[in-house]
């Protein structure tokens, strides 16, 4: 029983964690990314329609374009126009919402999903996907803090003033990392297109780029830290869904609700507990004008 | 007038936009149909009153809109007052949910003549979402939580438990003689908001109640020192501190007050349309009231207008389904033009471009 | 070497420098100065690449070069201390120097390599850093250490220092001259932006003196005086200091705090009297913030009394203290005295906003606010003399005379003023000493925390200098002495008389 809750835990992480790392590389770089969710819907839609047309594999390179390319327009408004970063997040989570609904109207003339696609191959039993999951988090933690681009990105993200005086470009690191950010986000949402079901459904991804976002703060801004707690969070949700249909009598006393509000309130309390104002990066949130000073 | 102007041409672009997206994926025919349907349907449909006389033409569509607009301009008017000392409060939405939830709860629940019943479902509502909204605010103050990552959880949280315990559990319908024995029970019809045409249209009071909110915050923000000591905390905490004003309280204050709002959204929403807690709110409004509160420059008059605007084509948008347009469009429309506004460099660099140079 | 050549820069039609021509010579240590706005700053940012002039050329060696970045700049040789570090606080030394031009080996950071060789720049001209520390824990000094040492490791050949001595004590500017003169000995020109005349008197080989975007003078420190320099600085006679007039200094005392503990302070015992000018002197960051925090209300104290007009304090904010005749001149305008955002008379009426003039019940009083405003900006100059234009539109100076305006028009029983002068020019300056030194003489008692110690000197009855968040010396106005004063500062003296309060610091220590 144990076995088989961490073994779907195994197959519904990988989402959370792609899209917990890519929100930690654009925060971590001094942009809010609150539309991960948005960025997620974009990418499981792609990958989906893509599969239709190419191989699956391909499908998914798609979804992470389609990501980055939200990405990209988060970019435009926050580093070039100096947009408020919650609200241009915001506002792509609603326009995704509401074209992710429009376009599976307008191309697929179906309320609900895409038509089924060639779920992507298992490799030693599983969606490659989920062995990339666990050597990603140490990937993106090599790269944040053992080589040049992450000494420099983490400096963008405290003080951009620094990196400029010191003759780097500050938009186009930060442009990169959300780009970068857009792209693990797609890929979380191929995983859902294209692993966890074979088709994309109208409600992805159903909260789960809010929850990545939660997983960040939870590991406090590091890569191993937000995977981590993305992990405990899809270990939580495959033991619902194991409880539901091993042991139903025990939903009865814990009720699905509270569990499905758990993460959530977990992470409400961890941040009360510890605070949030000394971890996050510290220019997360403005805008660096080169012309003030 | 020219700070409303981004506004308004973000929202003719967003417009514009998906008109020529709606041509591209029908054709242009199509989409001027749809659209005109759109339109006909959030207003009234003109031609076919002139046409018939029949005044429910005008009145039934009139009525959607009107209520659409009502739960816009609250959850449009608590994302205002938030952002008013400077908070930016994505929480009307859980707000909302547990507001929805007190009004059908004490609606269905408590028995009362009308002149009181309806104003305690309100004030249930108003107290629960308050009370959501409290939470967030003093988890800013004592332990320097942002309010963005605090208010996105509760949303999540109120969510989870509402739709996926109380109302499928404790709290769900008694009554199993109607087949739809989905979500909570029936409220009375003394907590029902009353009808302002009978049945002609559902068109009910809450747009009236939603019209004296957003007047009433308007009056507040620009004429009472209180309104003045929000506007400086959010403008600059630490200045506003200097100066000798409760900050603390100030947010405390406006929290509540956005809470209030939101739960009456959801006031509004139940005892004017659903008429019950249903298995499911239908729409993310409270997220839209982010849209109506930015589009329509936090301006309490500003967001009432904003909000009529889209609760109108909202209520329209389901005659688009007629021309194989999704009724979600409206939201596309909102939500782009959320993100046009959002990039108001822009905007400001365009019209100061083709503004007349002013003489120095 | 470098030749400016000409050089024009205006800003929004505003010319900030007008054909300015300059030599930058390997080896010499040019000063250039001028006053708040002169364009000194402007004209060493057009070198280092922040700026792009309008007209004239930067020739490199009899070259034409258009620097475009600072990363040109540098590439070039030029390097650039500003006055705010641009430093990031959670990295070290060693990270921070390296920042941008990072020894990798197959893409990964070496930092071993690194450290080595920010350790060897440190030694070969003389710092002493700990190069693995990280930057936040390092002393205001050290930092501007780092600053340096991150040009010096770019091996730069110019070195530009923007006010570099705002920051420090008598003895770090000291040490701090010392190195950048073993550094011209080195053959490296070093550029020192600064407008005290005796510093630059003193380190340098050559000046240039500017006054509203033109370069009015060259001179050496032989042939000039500080009295001529000045002069060639505001462009007329330089009016001779008014007479101090001394304060009554005798008046009771206004508020009195008792081995008073906060964060940041540590058994603080001192008291303001009625008409006299306490002046508190320290190194940037040794509690002198917190004092004044602690005095108007915004910051809470866990241990000690505070008296205030003869009552034992038990709750003190800053509604309370504004209600009991405290005013507030702060050090940072932006972030506390002004809201940029709103209008000249919203600004007016912070601070007395709920009340009258500027309210009827809860109601803004819009009429009485507007007269009121137009009164305030008459009588202080302010201009342009508009109450509903956006306060951030005002200049600097404009902004502080509505700040003082503000806070004197209440009639302050206790007036906190933190580094009122800073960045205003010597017209400005002057007034608002003046304000000051008024009044003291009406009966006010002003508590005056600068970190220009010539300043505190200048207008103080009486000086109390913290160290560490602690007093550690008292001096009466018979016993200004600025070597003394430094040294108390450093937390390595003491007073030349045994405090007449408790809690004094490091007695004893007067031999040297």
């Amino acid at each position: 029983m144990i076995l088989e809750i961490l073994s779907s835990a195994l197959d519904a992480a990988p989402a959370l964690v792609f899209a917990a790392l890519g929100a930690t590389l654009s925060e971590r770089g001094g942009v809010v990314n609150v539309g991960v969710e948005g960025m997620m819907r974009a990418g499981a839609f792609a990958a989906a329609v893509a599969s239709l047309a190419m191989p699956t594999p391909l499908g998914v390179l798609v979804g992470m374009g389609a990501g980055a390319s939200v990405a990209a327009i988060h970019g435009l408004l926050c580093i070039r126009w100096r947009s408020d970063q919650v609200v241009s997040g915001m506002a792509l989570n609603l326009v995704m919402l509401a074209l992710g609904t429009f376009l599976l109207e307008a191309v697929f003339s179906s309320p609900s999903s895409t038509p089924s696609i060639t779920q992507l191959p298992l490799v030693f039993g599983r969606s490659p996907l989920t062995w990339l999951a666990l050597v990603l988090p140490f990937i993106v933690h090599f790269a944040l803090y053992r080589t040049a681009w992450g000494l420099r990105l983490r400096a963008v993200g405290e003080k951009p003033q620094a990196v400029a005086a010191m003759g780097v470009r500050v938009a186009p690191l930060r442009f990169g990392a959300v780009l970068m950010s857009g792209a693990l986000a797609g890929l979380g949402g191929a995983v859902l297109s294209t692993s966890t079901l074979d088709r994309f459904e109208h409600h992805m991804p159903s909260g789960l780029g809010f929850m990545a976002v939660a997983a960040m703060v939870f590991g406090r801004w590091t890569p191993l830290g937000a995977a981590g707690a993305a992990a405990f969070f899809a270990f939580g949700n495959a033991l619902r869904v194991g409880l539901s249909s091993s042991a139903p009598e025990l939903l009865e006393v814990v009720p699905k609700g509270v569990l499905l509000a758990l993460p959530y309130a977990l992470t409400l309390l961890v941040l009360s507990l510890q605070g949030a104002k000394n971890v996050a990066p510290a220019a997360l949130g403005h805008p660096y004008d080169p012309e003030l000073r | 007038m020219r700070k409303a102007l981004p506004s308004i041409l973000s929202v003719i672009s967003a417009i514009l936009i998906c008109f020529i997206a709606a041509g591209l994926t029908r054709d242009f025919g199509t989409a001027v149909d749809a659209f005109m349907a759109m339109w006909w349907g959030a207003f009234g449909d003109w031609p076919k009153f002139l046409e018939t006389g029949a005044s429910t033409t005008l009145l039934r569509p009139l009525g959607e809109a009107a209520t659409k607009a009502a739960i816009l301009t609250f959850t449009g008017l608590s994302v205002t007052v938030a952002f008013r000392v400077g908070l930016f409060n994505i929480g009307a939405q859980g707000q909302l949910v547990v507001g929805a939830l007190a009004a059908a709860v004490v609606g269905a629940k408590v028995e009362l003549p009308a002149l009181l019943h309806l104003p305690l479902c309100l004030l249930a509502a108003a107290a629960a979402g308050a009370l959501y909204a409290l939470g967030p605010a003093i988890l800013k103050l004592k332990r320097g939580v942002h309010e963005v990552i605090s208010t996105i959880m509760l949303n999540w949280v109120a969510v989870s438990l509402v739709d996926n315990w109380l109302v499928t559990g404790p709290l769900r319908a008694t009554t199993s003689g109607d087949n739809s024995a989905s979500g909570t029970d029936q409220i009375h019809a003394s907590a029902e908001l009353p009808r302002l045409l009978g049945d002609l249209s559902r068109l009910n009071f809450g747009i009236v109640l939603a019209l004296i909110a957003a007047v009433l915050t308007w009056v507040f923000l620009t004429r009472f020192t209180r309104g003045f000591e929000w506007k400086a905390i959010g403008l600059s905490q630490d200045a506003a501190r200097a100066s000798g004003i409760d900050v603390e309280r100030g947010f405390i204050e406006a929290m509540l007050l956005s809470g209030a709002f939101a739960g009456l959204g959801g006031a509004v929403l139940i005892l004017g349309t659903e008429l019950k807690y249903p298995a499911s709110l239908g729409a993310p409004w409270g997220f839209d009231g982010i849209a109506m509160s930015l589009i329509g420059q936090g301006h309490p008059l500003g967001v009432l207008a904003i909000s009529t605007l889209f609760g109108g084509l909202r209520a329209g948008g389901t005659r688009m389904q007629l021309f194989g347009v999704h009724k979600s469009f409206p939201e596309l429309i909102q939500g782009l033009a959320l993100l046009l506004v959002a990039a108001r460099m822009l905007w400001d660099k365009l019209i100061d471009r083709l503004s007349p140079r002013k003489p120095a | 070497m470098i030749e400016l050549r000409h050089i024009t820069k205006r800003f929004g039609g505003v010319p900030a420098l007008e054909d300015v021509s300059l030599e930058v010579r390997p080896g010499e240590r040019l000063a250039l100065i001028g006053e708040n706005g002169a364009g000194k700053s402007s004209l060493m940012n057009v070198l280092y690449g922040l700026y792009q002039p309008d007209a004239g050329e930067v020739c490199f060696d009899g070259q034409a070069v258009k620097v475009k970045t600072p990363a040109e700049a540098l590439a070039r040789g030029v390097g650039m201390v500003h006055q705010h570090f641009t430093l990031v606080p959670t990295l070290t030394v060693t990270e921070n120097v390296v920042l941008g031009r990072e020894p990798t080996s197959w893409g990964r950071l070496d930092r071993a390599r690194a450290e080595k060789e920010v350790a060897a720049t440190c030694t070969r001209f003389g710092f002493q850093l700990d190069v693995s520390a990280v930057v936040q824990e390092l002393s205001v000094g050290s930092q501007q250490k780092v600053e340096i040492v991150k040009a010096l490791h770019r091996g730069v050949k110019t070195l530009i220092l923007d006010e570099p001595t705002a920051v420090l004590t008598p003895q770090e500017a000291d040490e701090l001259f010392a190195v950048t003169r073993h550094l011209s000995d080195e053959g490296l020109a070093v550029v020192l932006i600064s407008h005290k005349l005796r510093e630059v008197l003193s380190f340098s080989t050559r000046i240039a003196v500017m006054r509203r975007g033109k370069k009015v003078a060259e001179t050496t420190p032989a042939e000039t005086s500080p009295e001529q320099l000045a002069g060639l600085m505001v462009g007329t006679e330089v009016p001779s200091p008014r007479e101090r007039g001394e304060g009554q200094g005798e008046g009771p005392p206004l508020a009195t705090l008792e081995k008073l503990t906060a964060k940041g302070l540590h058994e603080i015992s001192l008291s303001i009297r009625e008409g006299e000018i306490l002046g508190i002197a320290g190194v940037d960051g040794n509690g002198q913030r917190e004092l004044a925090e602690v005095l108007t209300g915004l910051r809470e104290w866990s241990g000690g009394t505070f008296t205030y007009s003869g009552n034992t304090l038990r709750s003190w904010n800053p509604r309370t203290a504004r209600e009991q005749g405290v005013a507030h001149i702060p050090e940072d305008r932006l972030r506390r005295a002004i809201i940029s955002d709103l209008s000249v008379e919203e600004n007016v009426s912070l601070g007395r906003q709920t009340r009258a003039p500027f309210a009827k019940g809860p109601l803004i009083d819009f009429d009485k606010r507007r007269a009121c405003t137009t009164a305030l900006l008459e009588a202080n100059d302010v201009r342009p003399r508009d109450p509903k234009i956006r306060a951030g539109g005002l200049s600097g100076g404009n902004q502080q005379k509505l700040v003082v305006g503000r806070e004197l028009d209440a009639a302050p029983k206790l007036l906190v003023v933190v580094q009122p002068t800073r960045g205003l020019d010597i017209a400005a300056v002057a007034a608002v000493r003046e304000q000051l030194r008024d009044q003291r003489t009406r009966g006010c008692a002003v508590l005056l925390v600068s970190l220009d110690l010539d300043e505190v000197m200048e207008l103080s009855d009486r000086i109390v200098v913290l160290c560490g968040g602690r007093v550690s010396g008292e001096f009466g106005r018979a016993e200004f002495d600025e070597r003394l004063i430094g040294r108390c500062m450093l937390g390595v003296g003491s007073a030349p008389h045994p405090d007449p309060l408790p809690a004094s610091q490091g007695e004893g220590d007067l031999s040297a």
